[in-house]
């Protein structure tokens, strides 16, 4: 299906902060793509406009310039409350500091981007997740009960708890350990197959890159590969 | 337990129950502000009402009787026969007692002696009571003497007394034992045993407080101008009225006084719940970020301020029903009188007020929250 637009798509987009006096161009005329069922890395030293690249994509930041697309919606000139209902249902993030909520134990983290939703299965659903990512043994303990490579694997039950078409992660391996890391990855991976969800993962870390199908370059905003 | 199974339903108030569980001592803290506040208010409120319910009871006897003498206007001495005949005209169904007043020295044989004051009336009967022989409707011959001081000079039933050359016979001895008003070392004569001339007062009996209001007002109404009054009116009812209106006031100030409290409780709530939100901008950027509408994160939040008001004022109910108990003992005498309308309605009051405090504290951080830009939020 949607193969020929692409899940997720940016055409044009530049995205640049006013700091004081001087203008800073995050992203410089970005086209960018991701499909279903592949993993894309994008790479770049710091500062580069990667994660600025993955708000855009992720529908929590708005390009100056450019436009964005979802299957076949442009949602440029969505509303807040729009790209809020976007991200519900389309979007997963992972993020480098996990970003659980520390008075939710793992099952109820996963749940959270559902929690307003009046559905009967959640908790089912959740439940499944956690023990598709490892962690049927671990359903009721707090963030803080867990390790570091843990906590993210609650992150990645939570980034597919709404079913989502694309699953952002920025650097999602940061700050963890190289090994925790690499078995991070074989997660993200393991899901553009099972899920058939589009993944896009920031790095700075060359590791990353051999689990990718795809690999974007960023420098100075602009895409160099 | 059904309706604590209901709440829980809302996702926004189960997530404001478990972040208020997280600091437990600010939450704490809070709630103590919003305790203090309704126990303020709420007592101080209960106070007034005490005081209001222990004047009413010291009042209650008096409050039927008017008043009329001579006005600050009036071309008389005091209060003319023909304004009596006018008095009689305007006032219906209660009893009218002219009098007039004079004060004389009796003494006994045995040299002991008493001043009192006389008065001099016809319908003696709808004035004063008697704790032994008559109290006529209509006296014309005889005297009526306090009991205290006919016991002092030890005067009975038909001895005579003098007053102005004449001898009256005791008839009455009057029960001299009410607080206020008639009584105690008092000689009452008939009316034709003083200077005849005007009146120095008509005292007007009524059914109660309410018709005696509507009589003074009425006379006020009918024999005064704002610039000329020939008749001074005055009742016990208005009387009452002043009190009530002083303790209203009272009341007012006491009020005031606590309502500062809950104002500066809810300034504190709205500072707790600022500071959380800006602790928890990150968290409540993740909330924003994985699709939470902004209205839920501001129901959530509004919900931590509601509950924080909820918790407080129950609390402070409790201590104000128990504060109100000693209040009430300790003042009217009655401590179950606390759950009477008139009081119990502060506590109810004060609980309201929390929660609505609370809520309204809430309303900034939970915009603010509710619209921070999730970037920006995710950034920090
Ligand atoms: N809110 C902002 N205000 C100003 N400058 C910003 C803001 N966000 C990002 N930038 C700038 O945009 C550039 C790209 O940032 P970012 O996308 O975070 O890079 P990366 O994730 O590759 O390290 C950097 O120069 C950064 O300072
Ligand atoms: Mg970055």
């Amino acid at each position: 299906m949607g193969s020929q637009v692409g899940v997720v798509r940016l055409a044009g987009v530049t995205k640049r902060y006013q700091n004081g006096d001087e203008t800073i161009e995050a992203l410089a005329d970005v086209d960018f793509r991701a499909e279903r069922g592949e993993m894309v890395t994008v790479i770049g030293p710091s500062g580069s406009g990667k994660s600025t690249m993955l708000n855009v994509i992720g529908l929590l930041d708005t390009p100056t310039t450019g436009t964005v697309r979802i299957q076949t919606r442009d949602v440029t000139a969505f509303t807040e409350d729009e790209l809020t209902e976007e991200r519900r249902s389309v979007i997963g993030f992972v993020f480098q500091e996990f970003h659980l909520l520390p008075m939710l134990t793992a099952v109820e983290n996963v749940e959270l981007p559902s929690m307003w939703e009046p559905t009967v299965d959640r908790r089912d659903r959740a439940v499944d997740l956690l023990r598709r990512v490892g962690l049927g043994d671990r359903l009721d303990h707090t963030p803080d009960e867990l390790s570091g490579g843990q906590r993210q694997r609650v992150a990645i039950a939570r980034a597919l708890i709404n079913e989502p078409d694309i699953v952002l992660a920025d650097e999602p391996t940061g700050n963890l350990d190289r090994e925790t890391g690499e078995t991070i990855l074989e997660e993200l991976t393991a899901l553009q197959t099972n899920e058939n969800v589009a993944v896009v993962a920031v790095t700075h870390d060359e590791q990353l890159v051999e689990y990718a199908d795809r690999v974007v370059e960023l420098v100075d905003g602009r895409v160099t590969t | 337990m059904s309706v604590l199974d209901l709440l829980w339903r809302f996702p926004s108030v189960q997530m404001a129950w478990r972040n208020l569980g997280r600091n437990r001592i600010r939450t704490g803290l809070a709630t103590l502000g919003i305790v203090i506040g309704v126990v303020a208010i709420a007592s101080l409120g209960m106070t007034g009402a005490a005081l209001q319910q222990q004047a009413d009871s010291n009042l209650g006897s008096l409050t039927n009787e008017v008043s009329v003498s001579a006005g600050a206007d009036s071309a008389t001495d005091g209060v003319t026969e023909s304004q009596v005949d006018d008095i009689e005209n305007v006032v219906v169904a209660a009893a009218i007692v002219p009098q007039r007043s004079d004060s004389t020295t009796l003494s006994t044989r045995r040299g002991e002696s008493r001043r009192v004051t006389v008065t001099g009336v016809t319908n003696a009967g709808a004035l004063y009571e008697t704790s032994a022989g008559d109290t006529p409707d209509r006296l014309r011959t005889g005297a009526l003497l306090s009991d205290d001081t006919a016991a002092d000079l030890g005067l009975e039933l038909g001895d005579p007394v003098e007053y102005d050359g004449q001898l009256y016979r005791i008839v009455g001895l009057i029960e001299s034992d009410s607080g206020f008003g008639p009584g105690g070392n008092e000689l009452v004569l008939p009316s034709s045993a003083l200077s005849d001339g005007a009146y120095d007062s008509v005292t007007i009996v009524a059914e109660d407080g309410q018709t005696a209001t509507a009589i003074a007002d009425r006379l006020d109404a009918e024999f005064n101008e704002p610039d000329d009054e020939a008749l001074s009116v005055t009742s016990f009812a208005s009387a009452q009225a002043n009190v009530d209106s002083f303790l209203n006031t009272l009341n007012l100030a006491l009020l005031g006084i606590g309502s500062i409290s809950l104002v500066v409780a809810s300034v504190a709530i709205l500072n707790v719940m600022l500071m959380s939100t800006i602790e928890r901008r990150g968290e409540i950027g993740v909330l924003r970020a994985v699709g939470i509408r902004r209205g839920e994160v501001l129901r959530m939040i509004l919900a931590e301020a509601a509950f924080l008001g909820l918790l407080g004022g129950i609390v402070g109910a409790a201590l104000s029903v128990g504060t109100g108990l000693v209040v009430f003992q300790l003042l009217a005498g009655d401590r179950l009188a606390v759950f009477g309308w008139p009081s119990i309605r502060y506590v109810v009051g004060g609980f309201g007020f929390a929660v609505v405090a609370s809520v309204l504290s809430g309303l900034y951080p939970a915009w603010k929250a509710a619209n921070d830009p999730p970037v920006e939020a995710l950034r920090g």
